[in-house]
């Protein structure tokens, strides 16, 4: 059962195979024999999720129309909010938080009968390449435990990867959900800044956050996009997209299209992964794909500018965490300051201090100019450099990450980590739509992924690229040794 | 840029109200120093003519919504998250000394 596209899971249930509460007892069997290995799920929602199912079948039985993902089983990263439950953020400080109500991507997947299975792990306020920074628990990397399964949203990736469930959500804000897929060898979408709603998503940087789901298969990906791409009024970020039919599209051709390839990212880049790379450029050639070579210069300032915004936003967004409204109060302060002061030292782990204080630096008064406003003035430059280039291709080709999956704790500094994220951040500070689609697997058997990106709201062309590529790849679906 | 020194990064610990041990300023220190000079990269662009990026998308302005009244979130539920409230107050620490 688990083996199956989430289509054919909820196609299986509307046809009689399947009943709701029979695939969540498998999933929910699944995660308690293979999940103390992996530690991708912070919390599962065992009776809210039975009730769910069973509610589901008797609506079934009583012959009502079905949701486009009808007993489709799905997890989301414990930063977005289901009603009445925690959203911890793996952060000490949110441990016993309740979210008061449902983010719409909640709302917007339980409307199609979808069923929340529960929270996966992630790097404390989502901030991290690896999850080794979540308060809680270290994830393993489904296909090699000694590795991380990537960050932010490695419980996502992870749980997607290990077929805990066929879809997960996770958020990217400068990789997060593009660099896990490619570490465990799943699909990951990063949308269209705005294309997905983002109210109930808790806050990191505000001009780069996007929600987006992991998948095994393409054309899950395209069921999921069409039901979470709407427009949202309690999000002022949020788009009107003249089309969300992901779903009937995705199969058009792509015969005739250009991919651009910005050749002179790859000179730093391992043979093993370069070679995989141009063997992935062959494979779109052979589906009738050309391809050419484009020039983006500015890309290589992509992390400094990042590294100034997310961490100015992140400083920003994480002052409302104050001890006061909601969250951890240190029990040590006497004092109003001293609220403040503790709740924070306490509550926060190392790595979103260092970014707090990063972020209050580059904007406080004298250097707000030099390097707040000049990492804008760059990131216009690059935003303009990508809207030149998409006028010679329809999408861009470039790697996802410098290495594969690399092993928990080999990354002791902290700008070496940030440095990683450097094929993954021009999509957030562009706002284009970016998917890592899995490509193969290197020498140790660790997944390798190729990176495509659009322009602004051609989301479901992305998704037809995304199509083609995994119908032409076409390989067996092969699970992680741990996890068949 | 000049470094980042340590009564900067004391500074920086009391702007945004986290307290830091003795022991994590210097490697705190260290870090927001390399990743500092890292960002100095971006000096070496010319940005003279450029205006800065104030939203990603083109063509996308102030969202506002009809002033109507909607549902809004029920003062317990808001209530039950804060860690200390009552009579349907969040509770702080008092502000204003006592006079005796």
């Amino acid at each position: 059962m688990h083996t199956l596209s989430a289509s054919e899971l909820s196609h299986k249930f509307k046809t009689g195979h399947y009943t709701a509460q029979e695939i969540v007892q498998h999933f929910l069997s699944r995660i308690e024999k293979l999940d103390p290995h992996i530690g991708a799920f912070l919390e599962v929602y065992h009776s809210r999720v039975l009730q769910q199912a069973q509610a589901l079948d008797e609506k079934k039985k009583r012959g009502e129309p079905l949701g486009k993902l009808a007993a489709i089983p799905i997890a989301l990263k414990d930063n977005i909010h289901v009603k009445g439950e925690r959203t911890t953020c793996a952060s000490t400080f949110l441990r016993d938080y309740t979210a008061p109500f449902s983010a719409t991507v909640t709302d917007l997947l339980e409307k199609e009968d979808a069923l929340i299975l529960g929270k996966t792990n992630l790097d404390e306020f989502a901030m991290g390449s690896s999850v080794e920074h979540s308060a809680f628990q270290q994830t393993f990397n489904p296909w090699n435990p000694q590795c991380t399964p990537g960050g932010s949203s490695g419980g996502s990736a992870a749980a997607v990867a290990a077929r805990l469930c066929p879809i997960a959500l996770g958020s990217d804000t400068g990789g997060s959900i593009r660099q896990p897929a490619s570490f465990c060898g799943t699909l990951g979408f990063k949308p269209t800044y705005g294309r997905v709603s983002r109210f109930g998503l808790v806050a990191f940087a505000s001009s780069l956050d996007q929600i987006g789901p992991f998948t095994n298969y393409p054309e899950d990906l395209s069921l999921c996009m069409e039901v979470l791409s709407q427009y949202c009024e309690k999000d002022s970020t949020s788009v009107k997209a003249e089309h969300n039919d992901f779903s009937s599209t995705h199969a058009n051709s792509i015969k005739g299209k250009t991919l651009g390839v910005p050749y002179h990212l790859l000179k730093e880049l391992p043979v093993e992964l370069q070679e995989n790379f141009k063997a992935s450029l062959q494979k779109f050639e052979e589906i009738g794909v050309s391809i050419q070579e484009i020039q983006c210069p500015t890309l290589r300032y992509a992390v400094a500018i990042y590294y100034i915004l997310a961490t100015a936003e992140a400083s920003t967004n994480l002052a409302r965490f104050d001890g006061i409204r909601y969250g951890t109060r240190s029990e040590k302060a006497h004092t109003l300051e001293q609220v403040y002061d503790y709740s924070k030292e306490e509550g926060f782990g190392k790595e979103v201090k260092r970014r707090i204080l990063l972020g209050t630096y580059v904007l406080s008064s004298g250097y707000q100019e030099a390097y707040y406003k000049k990492a804008q003035k760059v990131r216009a430059l690059m935003i303009e450099e990508f809207r030149t280039q998409f006028q010679h291709c329809d999408a861009i080709a470039m790697p996802v990450t410098p290495s594969t999956a690399f092993e928990l704790g080999s990354v002791k500094d902290g700008l070496e980590m940030y440095l990683a994220d450097t094929y993954t951040i021009p999509a957030n500070l562009a706002g284009l739509p970016a998917i890592s689609l899995p490509s193969g697997f290197d020498k140790e058997g660790k997944p390798l992924a190729i990176q495509l990106l659009g322009p602004q709201m051609h989301d479901q062309e992305v998704c037809q690229f995304a199509y083609h590529f995994c119908k032409k790849t076409n390989e067996p679906q092969i699970l992680p040794q741990l996890c068949t | 840029m000049p470094p980042l020194q340590r009564e900067d990064l004391v500074t920086l610990t009391h702007l945004s109200r986290i307290q830091c041990q003795e022991e994590e300023i210097p490697p705190l220190l260290q870090d927001l120093q390399s990743i500092l000079q890292y960002v100095d990269l971006l000096q070496e662009v010319d940005t003279s003519h450029v205006e800065p990026c104030n939203h990603v998308l083109a063509n996308v302005f102030n969202a506002q919504r009809e002033d109507t009244v909607g549902p809004c979130l029920a003062r317990e539920s808001l209530l039950s998250n804060a860690p200390d409230h009552t009579e349907g107050m969040i509770k702080v620490p008092p502000i204003l000394k006592s006079t005796p």
